[in-house]
């Protein structure tokens, strides 16, 4: 017999939102390493970002499928803590973030600490545990909330040891990367939030947390040039604007219909990151404000798909998990957006799916694989004839 | 549930962000589009200027007088450079200068964006030192002048960037100058061109050369003039001299010489050292003409009719002294008595014409000096032609009637003097006098040709044909024969002219210098049918070995005349020569 089943089906619309995405972000890394004085080198294959890119991405696509199939209630603490998959996550976060701080191991870009190179044949597998600990995280936060059936009553035995763990997370990573530091503090919140804390109990840290947050902005002069500088562009615009500055050129000088893909002058050195954290900007050189619409129509229709998973997630746990991977996507690229088109001050987060990079990439991919998972399990619940 | 909710207004605010963010797009993409294009030029923009050839100047004979020729020039961008030495070092091997000075030199001016290493490179040098990082080769012209000082004062100079400074070089310097145009390419950060601005590639206008100038100059006959006349400054100790050869017929200037003068290639450290260098004597020196005037006024008294060619004036024994005009003596003391027009030419008799002047008075004189174009410029078209000075009739007084006529009280210029005297070689018709024959396009060919000058303005007689005929053929000729021009007589060809001797004034404008003399002679030949026309005035020559214009100037001009007029006989003009080999 012939089952009558969904045309597409949720999962199959948000896998195919993130492909698209991740097909975007690809063709643009590509554009945006061109360089006048290098040509393509076939033997250097890895070290061009995007060449590497068009390699990530099948592989990112991989990661999504593969990690769709395997039931996510795997990451729940409804079976005991040890049998799911979430401790050992975030045991290997914790040891990959002590292996980036050991000097010999971790390697130092842009005056920061944050990656692991492994060397494997031609190429260099770079790897930002940071990454991982972020969905580590998310998936703790979703399985312990639910573990506490969404009720955190006790600030003592239960709020604060959750905060301990995730604050753990956050001092080893915030010495190194501020911004994901702020943002893992950002999506705990709300995920707990939502999980069943007390308002008093997310207040009470709140003062400790503010003070940190001002001590490690005023530990760090770069920090408040930065905010300097995004407070009074003109003055700074050669000096620690300039990386905002010519992300507005970028994307002011694209106009409508942009200057035609692969016409970009802003990637060629003008703007720094251009492949990374600011891809955005050269997709509005490119494309133009259409091009830039359309990737934030994306997000806003992988929102709108996240919420219909929410929805027809029927155990809390999956509601909650799959509410923190649509959040922590959507945020996270809401951030970059407002940082490209400078709303908020510079920072380095990338934008999911599209930034240059293959562990953001493959970790993303790997979290959407899970809401992939999620979505399935809302669509086999339902009767086949609707 | 209380936790669907909190999540679904979780989304809900982001997508009130993304819209925001779709705003701000709009805004930064749209509507401050042109904002951010201007700023994209400034910094994402690089112009390559091609600059056009500066036209060439020609003599009458179509040799190169000025012409630019291509340089490679190597430059650095020093702000674009990253290992300075391992840079400099790399230029330094290439073009063989030292490393240590370029790299000084680049560290000196770390943020600028063009230094200029080293001019006139060799092709397969440039193309080399073309590929380090930073380092550049750009076209540049370079204006060459190959007569070198020969025509220095006409031709002028241009300066580093090319302006014309000087002469013909800065008269026309908006026609010599090539039309530069800019290639507009995209740059990256470090100002490497990545493609051409337009997408399509137009068919570019490109650059263009200037415009040629044609000169009536003949650098040949510059050249013995020129010749001719140092030789007699050194002999004469002089402090300068100018000698002009002119055709009467069509005022075409054969040649134009002011010396001391420079070297056109090296003119910008001779102008630091000597400025006076730069003077063109025949064009900017105005000064009292003395008796080269005297053939000018006698042909303004007998056109008006005061006297008549047999007219005896009684010269007063050598002293003419009188109530409003002090007393006048005869050159050296002489004393004459009665004198016809052509024995007070001949004789150079002051006495004999003040009483002229007196007898013209003062307006048909002024009148008939402005004729022949005393007062005002020549317009020729060289920059600091003087003016000289004519004082209108009602500010002259009883001197001025007797003095002008000897050229006391008149300041004038050689082209003054020199287009006066073609006048009367042209049976009384005005000359236009000129530099420029013709203009060429940038490919050489005829462009605008200056018909204007190529023959005498038919504006009618401003001398009555048959007294200007008769100062030339019969009067002048005989001060050359007989008189005090007899240096300037030629075996071949009859020399007409007259010799002026006169005092340079004091600059405080009371009386005159001790001993300082322009030694002056005007002539033409051959009579009849006169084809050129000398000036040659000696100023300052020293007084123990000579002053007059006839000692001092006379062989000039007769050497010149003798030179020129087998030059041009040489070219086929068929030219009146002596009818009786025996001297008259």
């Amino acid at each position: 017999m012939l089952a009558v089943r969904r045309i597409n089906r949720l999962d199959d619309r948000i896998a195919k939102i993130v492909i698209v995405l991740m097909a975007i972000g690809t063709v643009f890394v590509y554009s945006a390493s061109a360089d006048v004085g290098e040509e393509l080198n076939l033997k250097r294959f890895y070290d061009h970002p995007g060449l590497r890119q068009i390699v990530y991405f099948p592989l990112a696509c991989l990661v999504m499928f593969t990690l769709s199939a395997i039931n996510h209630r795997h990451l729940s603490f409804a079976q005991g803590a040890w049998r799911s998959f979430t401790p050992y996550l975030l045991i290997l976060s914790l040891i990959l973030l002590a292996i980036v701080l050991i000097p010999q191991l971790g390697t130092q870009v842009n005056d920061a600490r944050r990656w692991i190179r492994v060397p494997i044949g031609p190429a260099r597998i770079s790897f930002q545990p940071s990454e991982l600990a972020k969905w580590a995280s998310i998936f703790f936060l979703a399985a312990v909330c639910a573990k506490n059936n969404f009720q955190i009553k006790s600030f003592w035995k239960q709020f604060l040891p959750i905060c301990a763990v995730v604050g753990a997370f956050v001092g080893m990573i915030i010495a190194e990367d501020f911004g994901t530091a702020a943002f893992i503090v950002l999506l705990s919140f709300c995920m707990l939030l939502v999980g069943g804390a007390k308002w008093w109990h997310l207040l009470s840290p709140l003062p400790l947390v503010l003070a940190l947050f001002f001590v490690m902005l005023y530990q760090s002069p770069h920090r408040i040039e930065r905010i300097k500088a995004f407070l009074h562009p003109e003055q700074h615009s050669d000096t620690t604007a300039y990386q905002a500055t010519q992300s507005l050129v970028a994307l002011g000088s694209g106009g409508l219909w942009g200057k035609g893909l692969g016409n970009g002058v802003s990637k060629y050195g003008h703007l720094p990151e251009d492949t990374t954290d600011f891809v955005f900007a050269i997709i509005g050189e490119e494309l133009g404000l259409v091009g830039t619409t359309s990737v934030i129509l994306l997000f806003i229709a992988f929102i709108w798909m996240g919420s219909l998973v929410v929805i027809r997630s029927k155990d809390g746990f999956s509601q909650l998990l799959a509410g923190g991977i649509v959040l922590a996507i959507s945020l996270q690229a809401a951030l970059n957006i407002g940082v490209v088109t400078v709303v908020l001050p510079t920072k380095g987060i990338p934008l999911p799916f599209l930034s240059g990079g293959g562990s953001s990439l493959l970790v993303s991919a790997a979290a959407v694989g899970v809401l992939l998972n999620i979505a399935k399990q809302t669509a086999d619940t339902e009767p086949a004839n609707s | 549930m209380k936790r669907l909710p909190a999540i679904l207004v979780l989304f809900s605010l982001l997508v009130v962000v993304f819209s925001l963010l779709i705003l701000r797009c709009f805004d930064l993409q749209y509507k401050q589009h042109d904002r951010f294009v201007k700023q994209s030029i400034k910094a994402q923009q690089k112009r390559i200027p091609h600059v056009g050839n500066r036209g060439i100047i020609l003599d009458g004979r179509a040799r190169i007088l000025a012409a630019g020729k291509p340089v490679l020039t190597v430059f650095v961008e020093p702000r674009a450079i990253v290992d300075v030495k391992a840079t400099s070092a790399a230029i330094a091997e290439i073009l063989k200068i030292g490393a240590h000075t370029v790299c000084r030199e680049i560290l000196e001016n770390k943020h600028r964006g063009y230094l200029e290493i080293k001019r006139d490179v060799g092709y397969e040098e440039a193309i080399v030192v073309d590929r380090i990082f930073g380092v550049g080769v750009e076209k540049q012209w370079l204006r060459t002048y190959p007569m070198g000082s020969l025509l220095s004062h006409v031709v002028g100079f241009t300066t580093v960037d090319g302006k014309g400074s000087c002469g013909i070089e800065l008269e026309y310097d908006a026609l010599l100058r090539g039309h530069s145009h800019y290639e507009v390419l995209l740059a990256d950060v470090s100002r490497r061109p990545i493609r051409s601005l337009l997408r399509a590639p137009v068919q570019r206008s490109g650059s263009q050369s200037g415009q040629g100038v044609i000169l009536t100059l003949d650098a040949t006959i510059q050249s013995f003039v020129r010749e001719c006349l140092a030789e007699q400054l050194t002999a004469f100790e002089a402090e300068s001299g100018h000698a002009i050869v002119v055709h009467p017929k069509t005022g075409a200037i054969w040649a134009m010489v002011s010396l001391p003068d420079f070297d056109p290639t090296h003119a910008h450290r001779q102008w630091a050292e000597n400025p006076r260098l730069f003077t063109n004597h025949a064009l900017n020196d105005q000064y009292e003409p003395g008796s080269i005037m005297k053939p000018m006024v006698m042909a303004i008294a007998l056109d008006a009719g005061v006297i008549s060619r047999e007219e005896k004036i009684f010269c007063e024994n050598g002293l003419y002294h009188g109530k409003g005009f002090g007393s006048i003596k005869e050159y050296n003391y002489r004393k004459y008595q009665h004198l016809t027009a052509k024995e007070i030419l001949v004789k150079s008799s002051n006495i004999g014409m003040a009483k002229i002047g007196q007898r013209l008075g003062k307006k048909r004189l002024h009148d008939g000096l402005v004729r022949l174009g005393f007062g005002h410029k020549t317009g020729i078209k060289l920059s600091g032609e003087a003016t000289g000075l004519l004082r209108s009739a009602d500010q002259w007084t009883g001197y001025s009637v007797t003095r002008i006529p000897f050229g006391q009280e008149i300041s004038v210029t050689a082209m003054q003097l020199i287009r006066s005297f073609c006048i009367l070689c042209n049976q009384g018709r005005v000359v236009r006098l000129h530099l420029v024959k013709a203009f060429v396009d940038s490919n050489g060919l005829p462009e605008v040709r200056d018909s204007r000058f190529e023959v005498a303005d038919q504006v009618g007689y401003v001398i009555d044909p048959e007294v200007a005929k008769w100062i030339v053929d019969d009067a002048l000729t005989a001060v050359v024969n007989e008189g005090t021009g007899h240096r300037a007589q030629l075996d071949k060809w009859q020399v007409f002219g007259k010799t002026g001797t006169a005092q340079i004034a004091r600059e405080s404008g009371r009386g005159y210098e001790e001993g300082a003399y322009v030694a002056s002679f005007i002539a033409g030949a051959p009579a009849g049918d006169p084809a050129v026309v000398v000036l040659v005035s000696i100023r300052r020559p020293n007084r123990k070995l000579g002053y007059t214009g006839g000692k001092v100037s006379g062989p000039v001009v007769a050497k010149i005349m003798d030179k020129t007029l087998n030059y041009l006989e040489a070219r086929g003009w068929a030219l009146a020569h002596k009818e009786s080999p025996e001297r008259i």
